[in-house]
């Protein structure tokens, strides 16, 4: 909640004539296949949000839906207080990166940035100027004679920012702009992203189905599964307090730790130890939650349960300690000069206050707790 | 020196197949490689320089026996040249005249409706009813047999086929649905250039001869241009189809209309695709007989039936000015090739995708 605020008043100072965008029960259907089920989004004015969701999910029909490419089935896309749900592209103000970039082979970085200003007819000497800020802005500017068959992956993407900021649009939208880059170079950017969106304040609408660049980019992330929306919150709510168990899966890495199984005199038996529980009754399907970071390894029989240790792996910064427990793989993130041996049996403690319930049938998150005994 | 001392020591023809460096060609199969293309080249050109030798040659020096070498062989003679180009040249001139005008307009044309057309079908998704256009050719089919074999007026045809095919569409084509697709539309355009054109050539005589149009430019530009419509829609439809069409879905969001996307992306970009497509046609168009044949007897002439001219009458075949017309005929052919092959150069679509 604290967060909301801050990421709030922050975009409300530097954006005055950022637009909001509204997208109310938008629908896509591709014959049967139904893509994007009743999506409702209230994207503030200035605001960085994050569409995150597995490849398929029906991120990228919803980001062209918003942009005009692609015919919506129902609902409705406003901007600020226009609807603009049937408007042209052209006529809806809004630039786009797109996953290859889209930059035209045939001309030169300074004429890519320059074509939105080009074919609105824009004066050739107020564009040249406006085409150097822009490339200066990601820079590019001593690269402006290039053809994008000269220019590494990095600066192409470059280019891409530059041609969608150079006229200071009502909205961006990126469909996973820097899915095509190396681990390094996406780290970089991702920050170079940020502070532009930053200083522009353009609202603005990222897809990925990189969790980390939701968690790191957003001021807010909407998370998608088969077409339809999750969970909307900002990074740490959704992180700290998924709705459900895809949510919960999907968001940390490594990922959240689960196990399975059908509680029986109130609580979940894990192979020789029990995990009391509140909250739930005897026989529901049920699955334990707890992130890798939220626990540790302890002696044997110390913990809430006991494990085998898999492997141990020194990340640098931290040892990722992977226990198996049945057919369940857990890991545990643990301080780096951490040690144990392979194959020995260790206990887990986690934090109850910092483990989840889920209905293992629907996914959903159970009122319920787990018990310290 | 080092290099010599790295490798293991083998025999001489081992060494004669080895590249010397990375990236260069062994000595051996460099010596097999040009002797080959050397005699291909050779086989390829000698039928141009007999062309050019037999175009001065004089009827005795062709009929006495071979004769290879001019000045040495036999005494080169321009009579051929002369005969066509002083005694007959407003023939000549005429069918030259005629054939650059057929062919650039024609080609003009079909490159014009079938790029147009490729786009579409590489853009558009379409879905044709199999059954309105069977109803359509049906209902087409009834009218021309009403009017042909009993002389109904076409007025009262034509009002009489729109309603039939209006009511047939609505009471049976919207309730079975064969659904066509892009691909199905353009293989039946493709199916219209399998066809010999010999299947059609009387249908075509007779209908320019009941329009009067027999002999003029206009039928053959006609003809040729759609005749040659489905390699033109073939071949764009590729060209247009390997431009990604996030770059037009860039522009437009960039805020260019229509046609600017057009002008600016797609047409710079499908240009060694046009180019490649208009020589092509422009050579088929060029070198077209058998459609010309019937199209015409004198006024609109073009260059194959000038080549087929000397070979008729009682002098038999004048081997000497048909040499003289093909090499006339082979001129603007290589000239087009050289201004259009620089653009047919790869890689125009380099950078636009991906890093
Ligand atoms: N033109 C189309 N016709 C039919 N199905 C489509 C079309 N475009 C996308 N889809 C389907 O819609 C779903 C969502 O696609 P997309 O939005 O591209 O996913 P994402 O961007 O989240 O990876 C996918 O299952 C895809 O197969
Ligand atoms: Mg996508």
């Amino acid at each position: 909640m604290n967060t909301d605020m801050t990421s709030a008043s922050e975009t409300d100072t530097l954006a005055s004539d950022a637009k909001r965008l509204s997208i109310r029960k938008m629908n896509k259907h591709y014959g049967e296949f139904h893509a994007v089920k009743d999506l409702d989004i209230e994207v503030e004015p200035g605001e960085f949000l994050v569409l995150l969701g597995p490849s398929g999910c029906g991120k990228s029909t919803a980001l062209r839906m918003i942009a005009g490419l692609e015919e919506i089935t129902s609902g409705e896309v406003i901007m600020g207080d226009r609807d603009v749900t049937h408007v042209l592209p052209k006529y809806r103000d809004i630039a786009m990166v797109f996953q290859s970039y889209a930059l035209y082979p045939h001309k030169t970085v300074a004429e890519n940035i320059g074509f939105p200003l080009k074919v609105t007819g824009v004066p050739e000497e107020q564009r040249n100027k406006a085409v150097f800020d822009a490339a200066a802005q990601v820079q590019m500017e001593t690269l402006l004679e290039r053809f994008p068959r000269e220019l590494s992956g990095g600066q192409r993407q470059r280019v891409a920012l530059a041609r969608a900021i150079i006229r200071r649009p009502s909205a961006f939208l990126m469909d996973e702009p820097l899915s095509n880059l190396d681990a390094k170079l996406r780290g970089f950017m991702r920050a170079e992203l940020k502070h532009m969106q930053h200083e522009l304040g353009v609202t603005t609408i990222y897809v990925t189905h990189d969790q980390i660049e939701a968690m790191t980019l957003a001021h807010r992330v909407a998370i998608m599964k088969d077409g339809e929306l999750q969970q909307l919150g900002t990074p740490a709510e959704v992180y700290t307090n998924p709705v459900n168990l895809f949510v919960a899966g999907f968001m940390g890495s490594p990922p959240m730790n689960f196990l399975e199984g059908n509680v029986s005199e109130s609580g979940l038996q894990v192979g020789n130890d029990k995990i009391p529980l509140d909250g739930v009754e005897d026989g529901m399907a049920i699955t334990l939650g707890f992130r890798p970071e939220d626990a540790s390894v302890v002696e044997a029989g110390q913990g809430r349960f006991d494990a085998m240790v898999y492997t141990a792996e020194m990340t640098g910064d931290l040892t990722l300690v992977t226990v198996k427990h049945g057919s369940s793989i857990l890991t545990i993130k643990m301080p780096k000069d951490f040690m144990v041996d392979y194959n020995q049996n260790v206990g887990i403690q986690f934090d109850s206050e910092l483990s989840y319930l889920f209905s293992t049938g629907d996914g959903a998150r159970l009122k319920a707790n787990v018990v310290d005994s | 020196m080092s290099n010599v001392s790295n490798v293991p020591p083998r025999g001489l023809f081992a060494r004669l197949f080895e590249p010397p460096r990375i990236g260069a060609m062994a000595p051996g199969a460099k010596f097999i490689v040009y002797t080959l293309l050397l005699a291909w080249s050779a086989f390829v050109l000698f039928p141009i320089y007999w062309l050019l030798i037999t175009s001065v040659k004089s009827a005795a020096d062709v009929n006495g026996g071979p004769v290879y070498i001019p000045f040495v062989d036999f005494i080169p003679s321009l009579h051929a040249w002369r005969e066509l180009f002083v005694v007959d040249y407003a023939d000549t001139l005429r069918a030259y005249v005629n054939s650059i005008i057929i062919s650039l307009a024609a080609t003009a044309l079909a490159v014009l409706i079938g790029s147009m057309a490729a786009y579409a079908l590489a853009r558009i998704r379409y879905q044709p009813n199999l059954i309105t256009i069977l109803l359509f050719v049906l209902v087409m089919a009834a009218a021309l047999f009403a009017i042909g074999s009993y002389g109904v007026d076409w007025r009262l045809v034509l009002v009489v086929g729109v309603g039939i095919f209006y009511f047939l569409s609505k009471a049976v084509a919207s309730r079975v649905h064969v659904p066509l697709a892009n691909g199905d539309i353009l293989f039946w355009m493709i199916s219209q250039r399998i066809l010999a054109p010999i299947v059609v050539v009387v249908p075509i005589y007779m209908m320019f001869q009941s329009v009067r149009m027999l002999d003029t430019h206009l039928a053959i530009i006609l003809t040729y241009a759609v005749v040659n419509l489905p390699i033109v829609i073939w071949l764009m439809y590729d060209f247009f189809n390997s431009i990604p069409k996030d770059l037009e879905e860039s522009a437009q969001l960039d805020g260019a209309t229509m046609i600017m996307t057009f002008r600016e992306i797609v047409l710079p970009l499908s240009r060694a695709g046009l180019a490649a497509t208009t020589l092509l046609v422009m050579i088929l168009c060029w070198n077209e007989y058998l459609l010309a044949l019937f199209l015409s007897t004198a006024k609109a002439q073009t260059m194959p039936i000038l080549v087929a001219a000397m070979n008729a009458g009682e002098r038999g075949i004048l081997w000497w000015s048909m040499s003289v017309v093909i090499i006339v005929m082979i001129i603007p052919v290589v000239f087009m090739a050289i201004v259009l092959q620089r653009y047919i150069s790869k890689g125009v679509l380099l950078g636009a995708v991906k890093g």
